[in-house]
């Protein structure tokens, strides 16, 4: 009902405008994706529970060596979208860990030992991927919603206060460095909120991934469109799920972030996630060096392009890369199918972690393609209404978004090819 | 004429939004004195939201109040006064936007039904959930 | 025992005739002759062969002399070494391999006959039977510009053996002890001082243009950058190393006195070569070039250490000649396997080749080994020889030592320029779709980088076998030698 669109990326508008995703539909492409967010969600089971266990439990902990060892506790601690007793039910499994995350965790990739003796060999589900997510959260502060206001206003403030005189309660020298330096502690515990927030935004994402891989096996997900559409309805469903930050000192229960503060998983957690995580991120430290002054890295942050829709899927595999760690983790939990498909293209075992990381992107591309749907479908109009300035609109909407992939590091067009693996 | 709330139950078509003030605890307060300036949505509205995103809001009562606060904006306001403005800001703080005045569209809703007046403010019943952001 | 070693190519090579065109197996019967030259290589270093001499052309003088000492025992098992890497090194799908294995052999034959000859005529007949070979081999399986890279090369060869065979007839004329070719009568022959400067000038000329030194070396850059891996490792290797046998043989030990007049040219020489080289290796973008103009800084060190000529200096030039013949081939054999991988020669289009998953990270990691050899790092057999090389011709020619000091220091310079750029980095994705090395392309590689770090923390084996060889032409003493007698 409109002219065709005369954006670089014309035909991946039209797709959108069609109810697809960014990424083509292909079965392959379906195939790969799905499975790669199943690989996705067993770790993503750990790192939720234990961002929780450090936001809830360890909190101000000044030397917390320990705080991988996730307790029983966490481990058991019931997910609110899956299970019998769960008032949304998202994933027909149980609500504690998943089983093959328990194996993993038993065995790692040797064999199974104490373990500490797994930490420190580092045979372990890397929690610094998760730890690293936050802080890209943390840093890039306004990625919209009210969640960074309110940790500088003075009511969080009174709260934090409690809960870190409640913590410290009969430690001199914690509190008198705390009279000392009030804005450090403060600071930790806004980014414990934010480990509270991550740890409560990858609750919901992992039954999600967990069900669409269940109903792809069953053969209910028949198409990259069907996939996009299950997260769509998936990220409305929880849209309006509250954000806070509970913690637990002895036995007392501090709500640093109360529920009623109204903040919601969508505008709180999941936009300023995809902000924060996917297009920003940080230059990897370690890696490269960046001159400042050539202005190598951009002067303004919001100029960031370092998350996974502009990654260079060549890990050097140097320790410590975010992206690398999340690769070594869905390494141990591929289904059948994808280590086949990985088997018989590239060199096969040899660069496996290469392959599954440009799937990894273009999962991800269909996890934003959502987004933007989502997105579209809350502020904006359906894709068949009939009046043409609302489909202006949508157009002009899909056309800002799809401008921030005008930059020579994004890979939407790579993924547009099936060779690119 | 009867209140916001009333003129709402006597029309029908409002009972999710009824349901929704309710759980929210936002009866009381869209009783008061006001005035409110309320855009309704129908129920057909909150039904074509995907499955499971109020029974989300319902069970969360601050979160629901939130998007509630949305479709509120504090005065009386009459179409002829909205249209004249480009946005106008929400108890809940965030600006709704005035985007086209001929069909009256406020956000991605169309006001079906404008300058419904009450005790206590003005309705407008709009034809979707609008949301903040 | 000794004419087994020259036996055995002949004997294969009958083999070779009676193959097929089996790649595969010509390839394996082929790999029998050196493993067993070197076999009795190593057996030789325990149990001193006796020479043999047998009456050929007695009007010319000419006999079959064989015989080993310690200059040329090393450089036979060296030769076997690079042979049997060299095939190993080839391709399977060369074409027309009935020819190609028994091309290779020949060379093999000419080597080993050159280094154990006794007789000088002898010597000038193995020496040009190396020459068609090697160009045959260059003009056929060479790279895209071979046929005039092979015509230089037979050029400059034929010159070299022109001359060579000229000082070597003259070498007979003027022995007193009449038509007597024979090493042990050259050396003793007491040629008079100007017949020596003169004859030397033609040594000189011969064997600079094998090695090569600047200015003889037009053809090496061509030549090594178009002969096909397993050839170009087997001329850098050994054949170049002809050249320094040569000089050892036919200038220090038969005539001492011309070869004092002319060394401080010869230092000059070695000097300038060394930092030609090591200059024109860092501005070089096309891998193999780099690596040849890297040779010719190698030579040129070696050149210094034999202008020096005393002992510390010679058992330098023996260890420079068995260190630089390991070095150098791993060197050409990871370039050529980097070529062979990503398709191209050229720095610019090579990046990230470390990367684990993607890119060829063993051979990078012994391309490092190399480069860092190459380099003369400590714990590698570079090492040693430029140690040595160092401190043996430091008292005699301190000028040039230091030139050729800077040069190893640029070296480094190019090494790492080099590594850097087509290492480290980033893997372009785009051109990232080659197949890994298998462990049989490695294999050649790995045992030469073994070699060559053996070399490194035992020095005695590069120098140990021809300690008193070098101690007994040494025509110099320094004062190192003068402590080490006595104490």
């Amino acid at each position: 009902m409109i002219p065709p669109s005369t954006h670089k990326y014309a035909d991946v508008i039209h797709r959108l405008e069609a109810g697809g995703s960014m990424l083509p539909d292909t079965p392959e492409n379906l195939e790969q994706i799905i499975g790669i967010y199943k690989a996705y969600a067993v770790p993503m089971d750990f790192y939720w529970r234990d961002l929780l266990y450090i936001a809830e439990r360890v909190f101000l902990n000044p030397l917390p060596a320990f705080k991988y060892f996730i307790p029983k506790e966490y481990m058991d601690l019931a997910n609110s979208y899956s299970g019998d007793n769960s008032k949304l039910r998202i994933w027909r499994g149980g609500e504690k860990a998943h089983p093959e995350l328990v194996a993993f965790m038993k065995h790692g990739e040797t064999i199974s030992m104490p373990k500490i003796l797994h930490h420190l060999w580092h045979d372990r589900i890397n929690m610094e991927f998760a730890e690293a997510c936050m802080q890209a959260m943390f840093w890039h502060q306004d990625m919209g919603g009210r969640f960074n206001d309110y940790l500088e206003s003075k009511e969080y403030l009174a709260n934090a206060d409690r809960a870190i005189k409640a913590y410290f309660k009969g430690n001199p020298l914690m509190l008198l460095l705390y009279k000392l330096f009030p804005e450090m502690f403060i600071e930790q515990v806004r980014q414990l909120s934010y480990y509270s927030n991550l740890g409560l935004f990858w609750e919901v994402m992992a039954p999600v991934f967990f069900e669409m891989s269940d109903l792809y096996n069953e053969g209910g997900i028949k198409s990259v469109p069907e996939a996009m559409d299950f997260l769509v309805n998936g990220i409305f469903a929880v849209a309006g799920r509250p954000i806070y930050h509970h913690v637990y000192i002895g036995n007392e229960c501090i709500e640093i972030i109360p529920k009623s503060k109204g903040f919601t998983w969508l505008y709180e957690a999941a936009l300023p996630y995809v902000e924060a995580v996917f297009y920003r991120t940080s230059p990897f430290r370690g890696t490269k060096s960046y001159n400042a002054q050539a202005n190598q890295v951009p002067a303004d942050q919001a100029d960031f392009h370092y998350g996974i829709l502009y990654a260079d899927v060549y890990p050097v595999g140097s320790a410590g890369i975010p992206p690398t760690l999340l690769m070594q983790d869905m390494l141990h939990f591929l289904p059948a199918y994808l280590e086949a498909t990985y088997q018989n293209h590239g060199r096969g075992d040899e660069d496996k972690l290469i392959q599954l990381g440009i799937t990894f992107q273009r999962s991800m591309y269909n996890v934003t393609s959502a987004v933007i749907q989502a997105l579209r479908c809350a502020l904006l109009y359906p894709l068949n209404d009939p009046d043409p300035e609302h489909l202006l609109a949508n157009r002009r909407f899909f056309e800002a978004q799809m401008d921030r992939f005008l930059r020579p590091e994004a890979r939407l067009s790579d993924i547009q090819q099936q060779n690119y693996r | 004429m009867a209140s916001i709330l009333n003129t709402a139950a006597e029309a029908g078509c409002f009972k999710t939004l009824l349901a929704a003030v309710a759980a929210a605890g936002l009866s009381e307060a869209l009783e008061g004195q006001g005035p409110f300036t309320v855009f309704a949505p129908v129920d057909d509205a909150f039904a074509a939201l995907p499955a499971g995103t109020v029974q989300t809001l319902v069970d969360n009562p601050p979160q629901l109040a939130r998007i509630l606060k949305y479709h509120v904006l504090a005065g009386t306001y009459l179409k002829a006064q909205l249209v004249s403005q480009s946005d106008w800001p929400s108890l809940e703080g965030a600006p709704i936007p005035i985007r086209r005045s001929e069909p009256f569209e406020v956000k991605n809703a169309t006001v079906v039904n404008a300058d419904i007046v009450c005790d206590n403010g003005v309705v407008h019943v709009i034809d979707r959930v609008i949301l903040p952001g | 025992m000794l004419i087994v070693l020259f036996i055995i190519p002949l004997l294969i090579g009958l083999l070779q005739l009676l193959t097929g065109n089996d790649s595969k197996r010509l390839r394996s019967i082929t790999a029998v002759a050196p493993s067993i030259q070197l076999c009795l290589g190593i057996w030789f270093l325990k149990n001193p062969p006796d020479p043999i001499s047998i009456e050929w052309l007695p009007q010319l003088g000419l006999k079959l002399e064989l015989g080993v000492d310690g200059l040329s025992l090393p450089l036979v098992i060296l030769t076997a070494i690079l042979t049997l890497l060299a095939i190993c090194a080839s391709q399977l799908d060369y074409i027309r391999p009935r020819l190609y294995y028994p091309l290779l052999l020949s060379v093999n034959l000419g080597l080993i006959t050159a280094f154990l000859a006794q007789n000088a005529l002898f010597f000038v007949l193995a020496y040009e039977l190396i020459l068609i070979p090697t160009t045959l081999l260059v003009a056929i399986w060479g790279g895209s510009q071979r046929a005039g890279a092979a015509i230089k090369f037979l050029i400059y060869g034929a010159v070299s053996g022109v001359i060579l065979l000229g000082v070597v007839l003259c070498f007979g004329w003027l022995n007193r002890s009449g038509l007597n070719f024979s090493y042990a009568s050259l050396s003793q022959a007491g040629l008079a001082f100007n017949q020596q400067r003169w004859l030397l000038i033609g040594v000189l000329f011969a064997f600079c243009l094998k090695l090569p030194i600047v200015p003889f070396h037009g053809w090496q850059p061509k030549t090594y950058s178009q002969a096909p891996t397993p050839v170009v490792m087997l001329m850098s290797g050994a054949v170049s190393k002809l050249g320094a046998y040569g000089l050892l043989r036919f200038g220090i030990e038969f005539l001492p006195d011309g070869w004092m007049f002319w060394s401080p040219l010869i230092a000059a020489l070695g000097a300038f070569s060394a930092i030609y080289g090591a200059l024109n290796a860092i501005a070089q973008k096309d891998i193999r070039l780099l690596i040849a103009y890297s040779s010719i800084g190698h030579m040129g060190m070696l050149m210094l250490a034999l202008a020096a000529a005393t002992t510390l200096s010679l058992q330098g030039v023996m260890a420079q000649m068995l260190a630089h013949g390991l070095i150098i081939a791993l060197l050409f054999n990871l370039v050529g396997l980097i070529e062979l991988k990503t398709g191209t020669r050229s720095i610019g289009e090579l990046s990230g080749l470390m990367n684990p998953q993607r890119g060829l990270p063993f051979t990078s990691s012994l391309l490092l080994i190399g480069l860092m050899a190459a380099a003369g790092v400590p714990g590698l057999a570079g090492f040693v020889a430029e140690l040595l090389i160092f401190e043996g011709s430091w008292e005699i020619f301190p000028w040039p030592t230091l030139t050729c000091l800077l040069a190893s220091g640029f070296t480094a310079v190019y090494a790492v320029r080099f590594f850097n750029r087509v290492g480290f980095g980033r893997l372009d994705p785009a051109r990232a779709n080659w197949v890994s090395t298998t462990w049989g392309e490695r294999l050649p590689a790995l045992i030469l980088s073994l070699l060559i770090l053996i070399g490194g923390i035992w020095p005695t084996s590069l120098t140990g076998i021809s300690n008193a060889t070098t101690a007994h032409i040494a025509i110099l003493n320094t004062s190192t030698n003068q402590l080490e007698q006595q104490s």
